[in-house]
């Protein structure tokens, strides 16, 4: 469960003060599949950095599992996001000189996993993902859509509550899309909490809540049976 | 990594020089003889007044005969009398030293006829007129000729050649090889004079100890007996210098060492500029990898994690330049001893040492980038193309 209350985050940009988040409160509860929209400059990317513990909101109090982030150091943080949090980007973000095992493998060396068993959860992560016959292609080798699955491999890898996605189809065609989509819906259904921001309706429509922003403040919240898009 | 390269073979390489110089000095001072004494002509004094060392030749034959019957540490000596002279046979000439030395100067130096004969004590005592002739003179003088039975003018006295001597080589800066020898009582009544002041006087007496602990008690006989001779008391000070080969021996090796010091020092240099290669190697890889940084914090990278990693790839890059560069210097090392013809000899020190310090170097030059690298904010690092 994450819990985000009264969130404010501030850049200094300049001698001027931007103000990226202006107080946004905002509870996940476990297992849920939440899509965060809105356009560019709201603040959504923001919010996104807060929650996945890569940034710190300027005030208000954000906390995981009950426990609160801001009392946290920076190693403890980068515990926090090999352990609780897996991050699927829009530009896959894989290590272009290593193998897609190996890319998957990263988390879990963070974790201190010895490298067989790192090894073997990596490929029963990749199988996951539909990926066992790839495993040792380097991503140049790989289409877009493949090297999205494995960025979702090494989000899975280390047993994650929550996934974290920024704009996951954003460089993929409508095809591959789907695929992508598919199998985030089947994480949820194997009871992973799920956070997506996009600009697309098509891929807010697949989550169960649909969020807003605008100008920094939250705007919308609802489950998407009644959202309109 | 080049500049390690250059770097670690610099150091090995004229490390190894240095070593064959210091390797080179010692055989040459051992080739000098064994348990050998030298004794100089030192400062004179004339009233108060101390010329310097060397300026006059307060040694006489009588002296070295002294030595020999008095002092019982000693087992041969043998006085001698040198100088430039210009040597001529047929229409070729040649500049070079003529000593004048007595029969057992082969003995005591260890440097012996390689064919004919060397003189003896019979022509010692008739002044005889011939002389042994060293290689390079040979070659002058003679070309591929047998130079033994001829005769050689020097100083419009003519001198028969009874032998030549072994090849011996250069030792301190002096070709051995470029001497004539004469007896010694020929030098002194037929070509440096007889200066009946001080009775027969020579430049230098060379003394053999019977072993090497004789060595000592042999300088301490020999200056006692010099300055009873000599007739010096406090507060003159010796009109001669008595050396021993080990002293010789220490101050070559002062010589050596300052060298291989002044060349390794050199070579550490161009080791420490290896050393900023690697570092500006490293933080053009941290400015290349940012977003690779990015990514590894995101899924859980500590900053320890990052500051490892790049630690260890710059170690690892001194590393590899460590190992080519020992590669390079040994063969660098060969390549000099082989068109220099001098000795040269790697030891596992250098070898180990600069090995070392390089990964020390690569280490040290490889922790201020990953410190860059692993201070970057994630966000930051991820945004960047």
């Amino acid at each position: 469960m994450i819990e985000l209350k009264n969130i404010k985050r501030t850049y200094k940009m300049g001698t001027e003060e931007v103000q990226a988040l202006k107080g946004v409160s905002l509870t996940v509860e476990d297992g849920e599949y939440v899509a965060i929209m809105g356009s560019s400059g709201s603040g959504k990317s923001t919010l996104m950095n807060i929650i996945g513990c890569l940034d710190r909101p300027s005030s208000g109090q954000y906390s995981i599992d009950n426990q609160p982030v801001q009392a946290l150091s920076e190693d403890e943080l980068a515990g926090i996001r090999n352990r609780k949090i897996g991050f699927v980007f829009q530009q896959f973000n894989l290590l272009p000189r290593m193998s897609a095992l190996e890319n998957v493998c990263l988390p879990l060396f963070y974790a201190n996993v010895p490298p067989e068993e790192s090894a073997e959860r990596a490929g029963t992560a990749l199988a996951q993902v539909g990926l066992s016959d790839r495993l040792h292609h380097r991503p140049n080798q790989l289409s877009g859509g493949q090297q999205q699955r494995v960025s979702i491999a090494r989000a899975l890898v280390n047993r994650p509550h929550l996934i974290l996605a920024d704009e996951p189809t954003g460089a993929l065609d409508s095809r591959t899309s789907a695929e992508i989509m598919t199998l985030l819906e089947d994480l949820h259904s194997q009871g992973k909490t799920i956070i997506v921001v996009t600009h697309e309706p098509e891929v807010a429509s697949c989550a169960k809540r649909l969020i807003k922003l605008k100008d920094g403040e939250l705007v919308f919240d609802a489950s998407t049976n009644a959202a309109q898009f | 990594m080049l500049g390690i390269i250059i770097g670690i073979a610099a150091v090995i390489a004229l490390l190894a020089i240095g070593q064959g110089a210091k390797i080179e000095t010692d055989k040459q001072i051992q080739s000098l003889g064994t348990n050998v004494i030298f004794i100089r002509s030192g400062a004179a004094n004339t009233g108060n007044v101390s010329l310097g060392v060397g300026t006059t030749n307060t040694l006489t034959l009588e002296d070295a005969n002294a030595i020999g019957r008095i002092c019982p540490a000693v087992e041969n000596v043998v006085p001698g009398l040198q100088g430039p002279l210009q040597v001529q046979y047929g229409s070729l000439n040649t500049n070079t030293i003529v000593c004048g030395v007595t029969s057992e100067y082969p003995l005591v130096r260890n440097f012996h006829t390689a064919r004919g004969r060397f003189f003896n004590g019979l022509d010692e005592q008739r002044s005889a007129r011939i002389c042994t002739l060293g290689q390079t003179v040979v070659e002058t003088l003679f070309g591929d000729d047998d130079p033994i039975g001829k005769d050689v003018l020097i100083r419009g006295e003519l001198f028969r050649v009874v032998g030549v001597m072994e090849h011996k080589g250069a030792s301190m800066f002096v070709d051995q090889d470029d001497q004539v020898f004469i007896p010694l009582t020929t030098a002194i009544n037929r070509l440096f004079g007889f200066r009946p002041s001080r009775g027969r006087s020579v430049g230098f007496i060379m003394c053999q100890a019977h072993s090497d602990d004789d060595v000592l008690p042999a300088v301490f006989q020999i200056t006692n007996l010099l300055r009873l001779r000599h007739h010096i008391r406090p507060p003159f000070l010796d009109d001669f210098a008595v050396r021993t080969q080990a002293e010789l021996m220490q101050t070559a090796e002062t010589i050596t060492t300052v060298f291989t010091i002044l060349l390794g020092s050199t070579a550490a240099i161009s080791l420490l500029v290896g050393g900023i290669g690697i570092m500006n190697i490293m933080l053009v890889s941290v400015t290349e990898r940012t977003r690779e940084i990015g990514v590894r914090k995101a899924i859980g990278a500590r900053h320890r994690d990052i500051l490892m990693q790049f630690v260890i790839e710059a170690t690892v890059l001194s590393f590899t330049g460590g190992i080519i560069g020992v590669i390079l210097g040994v063969v660098v090392s060969y390549v000099v001893a082989g068109i220099l013809r001098w000795h040269t000899v790697v030891t596992p020190i250098s070898v180990i040492l600069s090995f070392g310090v390089s990964i020390l170097i690569g280490m040290f030059f490889g922790i201020y980038p990953a410190r860059q690298a692993a201070r970057l904010n994630p966000i930051d690092a991820l945004r960047t193309e």
